[in-house]
Parts: structure tokens; sequence; C-alpha cells
């Protein structure tokens, strides 16, 4: 047996060593160095995060959020399963209710001007967020008391919006995290660098540049060009980039495609005409034609893999009963429907549910917006990014973006959750399309990149190989 | 032989599979706690009467298992009163799913009476984490064995104690030293030894924990600009002070093997590490033969030769270097970043564990053996369950820590990597 293993050593010897001269250097530790370009849809005119963006759900872009993470700090994160870890904060507590909530702040934090971390800086940037909470600092805590017992309040916290932000005279941004805002042009060009003393180690790579209000096309052609080494991928594309052999990350869908009513329905007739439009969407062949597969059709407002019972509420096009729901009202109905002028994707799913309306002898006008705030049309097409993996966070924020109040639960559980989306879809504001993941396209050069199921880039993990230029 | 091994190894991994299973799916006692749960709603929904139930799986749980759990809750309705009817027979329907959310499987059941509004109930039960199962062997074959899993990142593994299998451990991480001991089949930990430091530390932080032969202390922890040296006695106290001292490369008990015939014996050999970054810079002490300085480095490792040691470094060049004391040879290799040589009874008695490439983020390590200057594989690839974060040999000398990051829970696992020979 060792003559033959010895045998065997010398023969694969001989053939192994020729492919071991061949085989390029692949070395796997992190390398320090190097500037990611990457290229966004959005053009952000503010860093601030704790810039009021209700009514404006297009604005808060999960590539708007990625960025900011780069360069601000929350007390609190959620992972990609919805479990809270400590942030800014070490450690808190609640009293008795969670009425009464103290975070315990980390020692040692700077922000980016090279002052420390404080409870009193915290407390007031949570309260510039958040005017009609109390906060306050206590020692090296903060205190945060809300009007109501509030069990999610660290998850929360972990909003971008909650970003813990000094203000410095002129108005400039100082953050905690990885990166430091070296250049910023609004709405074209942002540039960050790495912060070396950073609290959980500096990043990877020295610098990050971003352009601004590239469209999904020439973001590609960057890609493609080497000039961009992250960009986004259009939902109803990212199956033929792939295909393409580009490197293409799917998050879990993170994001609602949905026909939102201007208010509640005032009358028995109004209710059945929108349970008779609910009943006339044929989400399936949308799905297949115009998404490319994409996506997954949904008459609910958290996808599945966030709350495990999204497949109960039927997406079926059911013809036989919004015929039948229309024909019960006698009054003619014509709506207007808006959708982002920008938006193409918006725009054809407009026109298709448009004649499935039809089919069910329900008018439905496609009218263009400029912006969704001064919306006057009946209904609209959203698309609205979940705030959060945490599906009470992501649940009540889609409610607040679509200006319904989010029924108050006393327990916690799947169950209580099912029912309080339950009680908000039986208010026929909203008809919930579909759930889109993110998709980005990467270059080979990008190392560690880690496709997160909530969408977040978490650059200050990556690393740029040797190859990169 | 090799089908009596084959054979043994199929066996292993039927009892392998029993085990995971029996752990993983909670346990049939709280499954079935949760089938009766769930009954008593859906009762509670329809009162006893003749019911028409389907079930469909939509989480990831194995069909078999889904199909025990549904039998289960079968029995369960029954007992309470809801038997079971044909759809044209029955008062009510139950449509039964089992899913799942990032965090907990959901069992719910649909319920539908008559033309009235359909109601939904559901059970929870949280979500337990995979396990990976075993690997075929070949020539010389690797084995894993779990030592320590936590969610803060493990930077080295000692073992201070064991018959059969580990029985006191201490795990470093960048926050401390845990001791642990192995109590009627539980890990149950000792003692938490907190590491004093500065300033922040680097990213991809890696650290060493040795247990060297010394009668003053018991650990030593080697972390970028820090070094700590624990009490010898319990209840332990670990002293930190910053230092740019040398970590040693080779674990101690591993140069105490016969020393090659005709050969110096060996010297221990340290390197000195960035305070800032993730790699050696380079300069070693005392050096080897007349070379003092290799260029910054990832990971060592060193094989006696008839008359010298040879010794290879996994560069930042991203080459191996093969160093003699007289010469520095680079070769390009698909090697990983990490490095250790092991001492075994197989073939030459020296092999080198190498990681991959780490190809879809889920990371292997392969044995070689090296003929001159070329390395040879002689056993298959090990796979990992994510990234290795770490590699390190142990002070035996015939086995090696690694760590590696889950990429499916993203906690940080331990294990001990040993070579089997073939017979």
């Amino acid at each position: 047996m060792r003559r033959f293993a010895l045998q065997w050593l010398a023969a694969s010897s001989l053939l192994l060593t020729s492919l071991f001269i061949q085989a390029g250097a692949a070395e796997t530790r992190p390398q320090y160095g190097g500037t990611v370009r990457i290229a966004i849809r959005e053009a952000p005119a503010s860093l601030d995060p704790s810039l009021d963006l209700s009514g404006a759900v297009e604005a808060d872009s999960l590539a708007r959020r990625n960025l900011l993470a780069l360069v601000f700090e929350t007390l609190a994160t959620v992972d990609d399963r919805g479990r809270v870890h400590p942030g800014l904060a070490t450690e808190w507590q609640a009293a008795p209710g969670n009425q009464r909530w103290q975070f315990h702040m980390r020692r040692g934090v700077k922000f980016h001007d090279g002052s420390l971390l404080t409870a009193e800086i915290a407390a007031s940037s949570l309260r510039m967020a958040n005017p009609s909470w109390k906060v306050f600092a206590e020692g090296d805590s903060i205190i945060v008391e809300r009007d109501h017992g509030d069990s999610t309040l660290p998850a929360e916290l972990a909003l971008t919006r909650n970003s813990i932000v000094k203000k410095n005279s002129g108005g400039k941004l100082s953050g905690t995290g990885a990166f430091r805002i070296a250049d910023w042009q609004s709405m074209k060009q942002l540039t960050l660098e790495a912060e070396e003393n950073y609290w959980r180690g500096r990043a990877f790579v020295d610098t990050i540049e971003v352009e601004m209000g590239r469209n999904f096309h020439e973001q590609l052609v960057e890609l493609e060009m080497g000039r961009a080494d992250l960009v986004e991928v259009a939902p109803e594309q990212g199956h033929q980039v792939g295909m393409e052999g580009r490197r293409v990350s799917t998050s879990e869908p993170m994001e609602i495609v949905a026909l939102v009513f201007r208010g509640a329905p005032k009358t028995a007739d109004e209710k059945l005409l929108r349970s008779a439009l609910a009943h006339s969407v044929e989400r399936g062949s949308m799905k297949s034609v115009l998404l490319q597969g994409a996506g997954q059709p949904t008459a609910s407002l958290l996808p599945n893999w966030m709350s495990g019972y999204g497949f109960v509420f039927p997406t079926d096009a059911d013809l036989k009963q919004a015929r039948h729901e229309r024909e019960q009202v006698r009054a003619e109905s014509s709506w207007t429907v808006g959708y982002d002028a920008n938006d193409s994707l918006a725009r054809v799913l407009v026109e298709r549910v448009a004649l499935n309306a039809k089919d069910a002898g329900l008018v439905l006008q496609p009218s263009t917006l400029q912006t969704s705030a001064t919306s006057v049309a009946d209904l609209r097409l959203v698309r609205i990014p979940l705030a959060s993996a945490d599906p009470w966070i992501a649940l009540a924020n889609a409610a607040e973006t679509l200006g319904m109040a989010m029924p108050m639960s006393t327990g916690k559980s799947v169950e209580d959750l099912y029912a309080a989306e339950k009680s908000l879809l039986g208010e026929h504001r909203v008809i919930p399309l579909f759930h889109l993941p993110a998709e980005c396209a990467v270059s080979p050069a990008l190392n560690d990149w880690r496709p997160a199921a909530d969408a977040s880039w978490r650059l200050d993990e990556v690393w740029l190989g040797k190859d990169k230029p | 032989m090799r089908l009596t091994m084959r054979n043994s190894l199929r066996h292993l991994k039927e009892i392998l599979i029993v085990v995971f299973l029996s752990c993983s799916v909670a346990g049939a006692s709280d499954w079935s706690e949760l089938a009766q749960q769930l009954a008593r709603k859906i009762a509670a929904v329809t009162g006893p009467c003749a019911i028409a139930v389907t079930t469909e799986n939509r989480s990831s749980l194995a069909k078999k298992d889904f199909e025990a759990m549904s039998g289960t809750l079968r029995a369960d309705l029954e007992a309470l009163g809801a038997r079971a009817a044909k759809p044209e027979q029955a008062a009510a329907s139950a449509a039964v799913w089992l899913s799942e959310n990032r965090q907990f499987y959901v069992w719910l059941a649909k319920i539908q009476q008559g033309a009235g509004e359909s109601a939904v109930v559901m059970v929870t039960a949280p979500r337990g984490d995979d396990a990976g199962l075993a690997h075929e062997p070949m020539p010389m074959s690797l084995h894993k064995i779990p030592l320590w899993t936590q969610e803060d990142r493990i930077l080295d593994v000692a073992v201070l104690e064991e018959d059969t299998a580990a029985k006191t451990i201490a795990v470093l991480d960048g926050k401390k030293v845990s001791i642990y001991r192995l109590k009627s089949g539980k890990w149950q930990q000792a003692e938490s030894l907190d590491i004093a430091h500065a300033g922040p530390w680097p990213r991809d932080l890696r650290g060493r924990l040795t247990a060297p032969a010394a009668t003053d202390h018991l650990l030593e922890v080697y972390l970028p600009g820090v070094f700590c040296k624990s009490t010898a006695t319990l209840p332990l106290a670990l002293n930190c002070r910053e230092s740019d001292d040398p970590w040693p490369l080779i674990a101690t008990a591993a140069i105490s093997f016969p020393t090659p015939v005709g050969a110096a014996s060996a010297q221990p050999l340290g390197a000195f590490y960035s305070t800032t970054r993730n790699f050696f810079v380079g300069a070693l002490a005392p050096g080897i033969g007349k070379i003092t300085n290799v260029g910054k480095f990832y990971s060592a490792a060193s094989l006696p030769r008839d008359k010298y040691f040879l010794w290879l470094f996994a560069g930042m060049d991203g080459q191996i270097h093969f160093v003699d004391g007289v010469a520095d040879q680079a070769m390009k290799a698909d090697w990983g970043s990490d490095i250790v040589s092991v001492k075994t009874p197989c073939e030459s008695g020296w092999q080198v564990l190498a990681t991959g490439t780490a190809e879809n983020g889920m990371d292997t390590i392969r044995a070689y053996e090296i003929a001159d200057r070329d390395p040879v594989p002689v056993s298959t690839a090990l796979d990992f369950s994510g990234e290795i974060t770490a590699l390190w040999a142990e002070a035996k000398g015939d086995s090696a820590i690694a760590v590696v990051r889950n990429r499916e829970t993203g906690d940080y696992e331990a294990l001990r990597v040993a070579v089997a020979c073939s017979q």
C-alpha cells in the first residue's frame, strides 16, 4: 500500500506541479487599500439621515440607505434575520410596560471630526429625528420615553433616520461610521474615505466614490467599461444581466409595489369597487411578461420570507368575482392612477392594471406624477423599500409611508403580526402587487462581497484584489 | 480493505444523519406539543365536526419530517372531535401549511366553514441552525471535529485537557479568553478573562492562543499590538500589555519531534505582526539561517528536511515562498492565505494543510506533501460551511485548529482538523 502511495505521489507530482505553476495567485485574506466606485440611480440632495422623507417614498431608496450606513451609525442594528444587535449602544433595558427605555452608550467612539460621542449628542440627534419622542441623556446613557409601550424600540432605533448625527457649525454633518465624507456634490457625486480609527476597525478599502443619478443602462456601461465596481440592476433585467456573464447578486424581496388609494373608502359601493379592482389584477402574467420572471406576486405587505404567512393572502386574479362586485354598483366609476414618470416599470405595470380593470368593467386612467407628495390622482402606484428585516418595523414603516395607522398590538407573535397586517389590508386602501428584490452587479475585483438578504451592501467588509488597477 | 473502510464510513454517515435529524428538527416532543397547540386552535374555530384537512410543506424541513408532523396533527384533531372527512362530506375545511420566516417555522391553517370569511390560526417554533455532514475519504483523509461555536469571531482555540476528546478548552475572541469544561456531556464556562486593549482592533482580526509548557503561566495570547499572559493556577488572571513582540510561528510542542538527521535542532521562530493590519510584516526572529526578512505574509509552515528546515510562507504577493535559510524561492499556487504544517504517521510524516480559494464563499482545507518544492495534494479537499478565518497548528503538532464563519448562520465555528492515514 505504501509503495502504491509513493508511486501515486510521484506520478501526480509531475502533473500537478505544472498545474500549480500555471495557477493564479489566490490569497484569500483581505487586503487593504484601493477605491471602490459605485454608480446609483438615486440622486439625493442631502445626506442628512433625519431628513423627513415621509410622503416622498421613492427618495428613501435602498441605495441611499446603504450609503448613509457607511457614514452614520445607529444605537442598535438589525441583521438580515431581523435580530437586533448592539451598535453605538452596548446594552439596553426597558421599564415594565416598555414605555421607558435606557440605552447605555458605547465608550470611546469618536465622530469623524475627532470629538467624542456623548449621550447628550446622541439624545439631541434622536430628538431631531423624532420630535414627538422624549429623549434625554442620563449619565452615560440615553433615556427614551414613549407615550405608549413599544417593545420594538431597539429595532426602530436601527432605522437609518435614527442615525446619530453631529451637526457642526455651517451644517456640516459628522458621523461615527466606517467612512468619512471627503467630498459631497449634492445630487452628483460623493467621495468617502476610510476612517482610520473606526471603532470596529478600519475598513479595508481606502476610498469609495459614488456617481449619482445614473440610469440603469448607464450604470451597466460603467461596469462594463471597468469604471464602476458596483451598480444597481433593474429587477426585470437581473436575469438577463446574469446570463450575460456578469456577477449579479439578488436580495430577498425588499420592495413593495402596490396601488394606493388617496383615502379610505367613503361608501360601501366604493369599497366594493376597490375590491373588484383587487380581484381583477393578473399578477401572474405581469410577472412573466413585464417583470421577466423577477419578483413575487403578493397580496400582502410583508414578503413571505419575513412573515412566513404571506401566501395565505390569495394573489390569483378572480375576474368572475371582480365583475360580480362591479355589477353590484350602479354608479359609473373612473379613477386616475398616477405613477412616477421616470419609472418605466411603473408605467407598464399601471397600463396592464388598467387593462385588467377594464375587463372587470372598471375605468382607470393612467397619468404621470412629477412628485408623489403632490399627487392628485385617485390612486397611485408606489414602490416602497422595506425599512428593516424586522417584520414589525417593516410593517409599521410601510403603513406610515402609505399614510395608514399601524394597529396597536399587545403581543409580538407571528399571529399578532398577521392580525395587524390583515387589519391594514382590510381598510381597502392598498392593493399589494409584487415584492421585488434589490439586484446589483459587481466587478470581479470586489472581494468578500456578501449579498445580504435585506439588500444591505456592507461595503466596510469588502476588499479589492490585486488585479484592481 | 477499502470496501470495509467505505462501509464503515457509510455507517458513520447514516449515524450522523440520524443524529442530525433528531437534533436539528426541534425534537419530536417539541413538534408533538406544537401539533397539539395547532389542533386545539383549529378545533376552537370548527368545534367538533367533520373536517377536510389538506397539508402542504412550504418550509425547508424534509418531507419525511413534515409527513410525520402532519400525521400527529391529524391524530390530535381526531382526539379533539374534529374527525377527518372527504371535502364533500365535511362541515369545514382546513388548509394546513408548514412555512417559515428567517427566525421561525410557521405552522398555520386557513379554515373555511360555509361561505363565511375564512379564519387563519398559527403556531410557531424557532428555527434551528443546520449543520453540515461528512465527506468522502481518499488516500489520506482530513477530519473535522467541532470544538466550539459562538457569535463573536473566534481567533484561536487551545485544547487544555483531553482524553479521547477535548475536555477543557480555551477560546480566544477579540474581547476575552473563555475557559470551558465538558461536564456530563455539556460545555460549561469555567472562567472568562477580559482582554484589555487601548485602540480599536484592525479588520480581519487575528490572534494566537498558546499554552506553553511553562511553570509561571498557563496561557499566552498574541493580538495585534497586545500580548497577554495568564497566571499559572486557577482561578486564572490575564495580564495584557501593549507589545510588538514577535508571534510564535510554530507550535511549541511540534518542534520537539525528533529533528532531522544531521539537522541543526529546530529553533523556535517568531515573526512580527502588524499592529494595524492583518498580516505579518516579514521580519523574523531570530531568522532562518541568514534570512531575517521574507516580506509581508499571512501564515507560515515548516517541514523538516535531512539537514535543514524548509519554511513555507503564504505571502501577500499571492505566492508561496519556500525558504531554506539560504534562498527564497517563490511559486504561485491556488492556495488560500492560511497554511500550517502537521506531523502525522502518514507517508513522509509531515504534511502542509492549506486553505482553498473560497469559491462562492465556501472554503476548503487540503493536505499536501512537498516533494522538493512541489506541493502534491494527498487528500481531497475538506469542505467547510463558510470562509475560514483562522488556521493555526495545535501545540501537539498533529492537528490544526480551523475557525470558519458559517455562511448560513453567521456564527464562528472552531474545529479541530486532523489527518487520518488510509490503509
